[in-house]
């Protein structure tokens, strides 16, 4: 689905991170793992094609990603941001329903099918009950979930989730997560980052650390989230558990004073 | 003996010119010789300059090459010292006392706002800043002032009775006008601005007895609907602005006007200065007569030619010639069609 | 109440205030006549007149000059998703002002000082658009309104210079009308005139009126979504300063209908773009014809439009506030 080599990413007048190599399958999970500021939201905006590329390659179902339309990009992935700011009283509804626009031809309005799309993912992501009321009267949390369900409206293979959890309660956090299963399990592939290393363990086929300025490390969370590679990444001290049936969770040690 | 001690005692004060009272109440006292006055409109550019053009420091606006073809090179020539608009700029104030003018002269206005800013340029510059009245039959008493601050009583004289005779001439005239016809002032490029009864600008019409249609309106310029002018129906039309009258002829709307199917919509002549309103100075008594031609033929009879030749001669000291004359009076919409 | 219901009133009362409009006047028009021009029988040719020449273009100029100002207001607020914007925060109203001065000062005829404002109007946001374009690393919005607000400026002490140079006998009282705004004296002409522009203004808006709805998100967002948002943008600047630029052009500036109306519009049915338009057209025309007969009727002498607008429509604006209870 998702093909990247030896990519160089960053802004106009400096690079952010470097070395980054992966290929993400159909129905693929990865999360990407990083300190504040080391460049998660860039990638992901590099990846999407937001932002220009400095070196390597980046192939979206084997098509190089500079050589399709927004159009094109958005029939393939849909991307929920970190954070959003609600400018005017959009209903639910009419939020999600921007997700088909990728689909509709230019001078288009959504018909049947759309709304019927729609529909579908609001009742996927269990906010159905929102559908009629103003994006600005709603908590940040069901916003989120709204985004997200506008992400799917777009009928994606490929799922950029930048912090999904972010601003969610413990029970939306858990809904969020298994979502992305669910999601797995219908085909689509989920890129999404985390300041948890433990949605990692629960979520994803493969972690990629990034610091440093670069790619650390891709592969299994279970071989690539270890004490060495957790306090390398985040300067913390912090213990990988091992459980029953195969789970990890992690642990960090706090330093009392 | 005694007299003559007490009249050598005195002297110093007598030397200096006695005060005049202008026409803001206000006491204005000049130096003995008066040789520099800076004129702060152009209606009092036209005073001073009729009285003594060699006093006169510069014009408010820089002449244009159709306008100094009425003047002596020379007096085209005065530099430019721009408007005094009286708000208190520095600048302003800096030119004028670059002019190194004895005596400062406004005419047009006289509230008590204008009187305050006077003094004020007055105080900050030590030049006495007087104000006259611009009303047109406030004319010779303003020149006969005028004549005295400036040290030209002779000439200012002979101005004013000359001014008077001519005002009793146009009345006696109107005297045996029996029926005055409906009259509309249209500034503007669309004609839609108007003077209302008393507004400076109409007070040639005013003069003339013509009944001004927005005479209804306050004083002052007010813009009117189309409709209104349509009611109000005139009958004779006078404007200043050439874009208008030549617009009026085929405009279907103002075809509705009876004015304009008599074809008597009429375009002041405008140079030097104009005759009908801009500036609303003494230029317009000559706007009285042409005016008065047009709105009753018969009973204003009267040389135009001549009697422009005569008032450029006494006030712009300078006789047009035939094919000036010829331009002035020739150009289209002045006289009529 | 539903929407369409609303649009449904909105219209009812735009038709009876354009009944309203054609039957006043200063010049007094029978009913009778009225129905006899109608149904193309002859009247009085003073009548005709005015019905035709004089009020005619004139209602009909309100209602277009309404409804382009308020299209132009909705589309700038959405795509700067800022309820304070209005279809001056470009210059093109400073452009066409200094255009038409340009004009006056050059004491040119009615027709190419209009063409004056016009161009002026376009080549202020040209010039504004280009050079916002080129400042790099900035957001784009900020950078266009910023733009804007410095040029504007700066074409707006080219205007205090010109009123300043102007013959304050002739010239500086036209410019100064001009600059308060009047419908006075639209001709069928001007009307004739401005019309296809807008219409060419107006048509992509309203073609593309549902991805218009994305540029309410941030920029990366609808980006993601599948849209050009470079070219919306330009797309929506350029049809809105065609429709304001052609309705300065004939018009003069008259403020508040590009801020208000569109305000009032969302209050009633809400931001989507699709049933926004159409709604603060209709109501951006109903309030200028309202005004603007209002102005023509109270008195002998005219009232400039800017003063009503604001009269009325501030206390109208605070009552539809108090009853709609959902916010922006």
């Amino acid at each position: 689905m998702l093909e990247v080599d030896a990519l160089a990413f960053g802004f106009p007048d400096r690079v952010v991170g470097r070395d980054v190599t992966f290929k993400l399958a159909r129905g693929e999970a990865m999360c990407v793992l990083g300190p504040n500021g080391g460049g998660k939201t860039t990638l992901f905006r590099t990846l999407l094609g937001l932002l220009e590329k400095h070196s390597g390659h980046i192939q979206l179902d084997g098509r190089d990603l500079s050589s399709l339309s927004r159009a094109d990009i958005a029939r393939r992935i849909g991307y929920v941001p970190q954070g959003h700011a609600a400018y005017f009283a959009y209903s639910v509804r009419e939020m999600v329903l921007m997700g088909r626009t990728a689909h509709l031809g230019a001078l288009a309005t959504p018909g049947r099918r759309d709304r019927e799309v729609a529909q579908g993912a609001l009742e996927a992501l269990g906010i159905a009950h929102l559908a009629d009321k103003a994006v600005t009267d709603i908590s940040g949390g069901e916003r989120q979930l709204a985004i997200v369900a506008r992400a799917l409206a777009q009928d994606p293979g490929l799922l950029v989730m930048d912090e999904p959890t972010a601003n969610l309660d413990f029970g939306n956090q858990v809904k969020v997560l298994e979502q992305v299963g669910r999601l797995r399990q219908r085909n689509i592939s989920i890129l999404f980052s985390s300041h948890d290393p433990d949605h990692a363990f629960l979520a994803a086929d493969r972690a990629l650390l990034l610091g440093e300025g670069r790619a650390l490390e891709i592969g299994p969370p279970r071989e690539v989230i270890r004490r060495d590679s957790l306090q390398r990444l985040y300067g913390v001290d912090v213990q990988v558990i091992a459980m029953e049936a195969g789970r990890h969770v992690c642990l960090p040690t706090l330093k009392h004073l | 003996m005694t007299r003559l001690l007490v009249f050598v005692a005195f002297f110093p004060a007598i030397s200096f010119a006695q005060g005049v009272v202008d026409a803001t109440g206000r006491e204005i006292r000049v130096p003995a010789k008066v040789e520099r006055v800076y004129a702060a409109g152009p209606p009092a550019s036209v005073l001073v300059f009729a009285i003594a053009p060699d006093k006169l420091v510069g014009w408010t606006r820089a002449m244009r090459p159709h306008e100094a073809q009425f003047f002596d090179e020379r007096y085209a020539k005065l530099p430019e010292l721009g408007r005094l608009t009286g708000r208190g700029d520095t600048a302003n104030v800096e030119v004028v006392l670059h002019s190194r003018a004895d005596l400062i002269v406004d005419v047009g206005g006289t509230g008590a706002s204008l009187a305050a800013l006077a003094s004020s340029v007055q105080q900050r510059t030590g030049i006495p800043y007087a104000l006259f009245d611009g009303r047109i039959e406030s004319t010779p008493a303003t020149l006969r002032a005028l004549g005295r601050l400036m040290g030209e009583v002779a000439s200012a004289e002979r101005l004013a009775a000359w001014f008077e005779d001519e005002l009793r001439q146009a009345k006696e005239r109107l005297a045996r006008v029996k029926t005055q016809p409906l009259v509309y002032y249209g500034r503007g490029t669309a004609g839609l601005q108007t003077g209302g009864r008393g507004s400076i600008n109409v007070e040639v019409l005013e003069f003339l007895g013509a009944r001004n249609v927005a005479a209804e309106a306050r004083a002052g310029l007010v813009t009117v609907p189309f409709e209104q002018v349509i009611l109000w129906d005139p009958e004779v039309i006078f404007t200043t602005d050439p874009t208008f009258w030549k617009s009026v002829w085929g405009d279907p709307r103002w075809r509705a006007v009876r004015a304009v199917a008599a074809r008597r919509v009429h375009l002041s002549p405008h140079l030097p200065f104009g005759w009908f309103d801009f500036p609303p100075g003494a230029n317009r008594v000559l706007g009285i007569w042409w005016a008065g031609r047009l709105l009753h033929p018969k009973e204003f009879d009267v040389d135009l030619r001549a009697k422009t030749r005569e008032f450029h001669r006494r006030f712009y000291h300078r006789e047009p010639t035939p094919a000036q004359l010829d331009a002035l009076l020739g150009e289209p919409g002045v006289v009529s069609r | 109440m539903k929407f369409q219901a609303k649009y449904l009133i909105a219209g009812a009362a735009l038709v009876a205030l354009t009944v309203i409009a054609f039957s006043v006047g200063r010049y007094p028009v029978a009913i009778a006549d009225m129905l006899a021009l109608l149904s193309g029988q002859a009247v009085a040719p003073n009548v005709e007149t005015v019905v035709f020449q004089i009020r005619g273009p004139r209602v009909l100029g309100a209602l277009l000059i309404g409804a382009a100002l308020a299209a132009a207001g909705t589309a700038y607020q959405g795509m700067f998703r800022n309820p304070l914007v209005s279809p001056d925060i470009l210059g093109v109203s400073s452009g066409a002002a200094l255009g038409a001065i340009l004009g006056i000062f050059l004491s040119l005829d009615i027709l190419l000082t209009q063409l004056f404002a016009f161009a002026g109007g376009l080549a202020a946001v040209g010039l504004v658009y280009a050079v916002g374009a080129r400042l790099r690393g900035h957001d784009p919005l900020l950078a266009l309104v910023l733009t804007g607000v410095v040029i504007g400026t700066l074409l707006g002490s080219a205007i205090a210079l010109l009123k300043y140079l102007a013959d304050p006998y002739n010239q500086l009282p036209a410019i100064t009308y001009w600059l308060l705004g009047s419908l006075a004296a639209l001709s069928p002409r001007e009307v004739l005139h401005a019309l296809p522009l807008m219409l060419i203004g107006l048509a992509p808006m309203l073609l593309l009126r549902w991805r218009m709805n994305l540029l309410a998100l941030p920029d990366d967002e609808a980006r993601a979504l599948g849209v050009d948002t470079r070219r919306l943008r330009a797309l929506v600047i350029a049809c809105a300063t065609l429709m304001t630029a052609s309705a300065v052009a004939i018009s003069g500036i008259i403020g508040w209908v590009g801020l208000l109306i569109p305000h009032a519009a969302r209050l009633l049915v809400g931001p989507d773009f699709g049933r926004l338009l159409p709604l603060a057209m209709l109501l951006g025309a109903a309030f200028l014809l309202a005004v603007d007969t209002l102005c023509r009727t109270l008195a002998t002498i005219e009232i400039p439009p800017g003063v009503l607008t604001a009269l009325i429509g501030t206390p109208f604006f605070l009552w539809l506030f108090a009853l709609a209870r959902r916010s922006w």
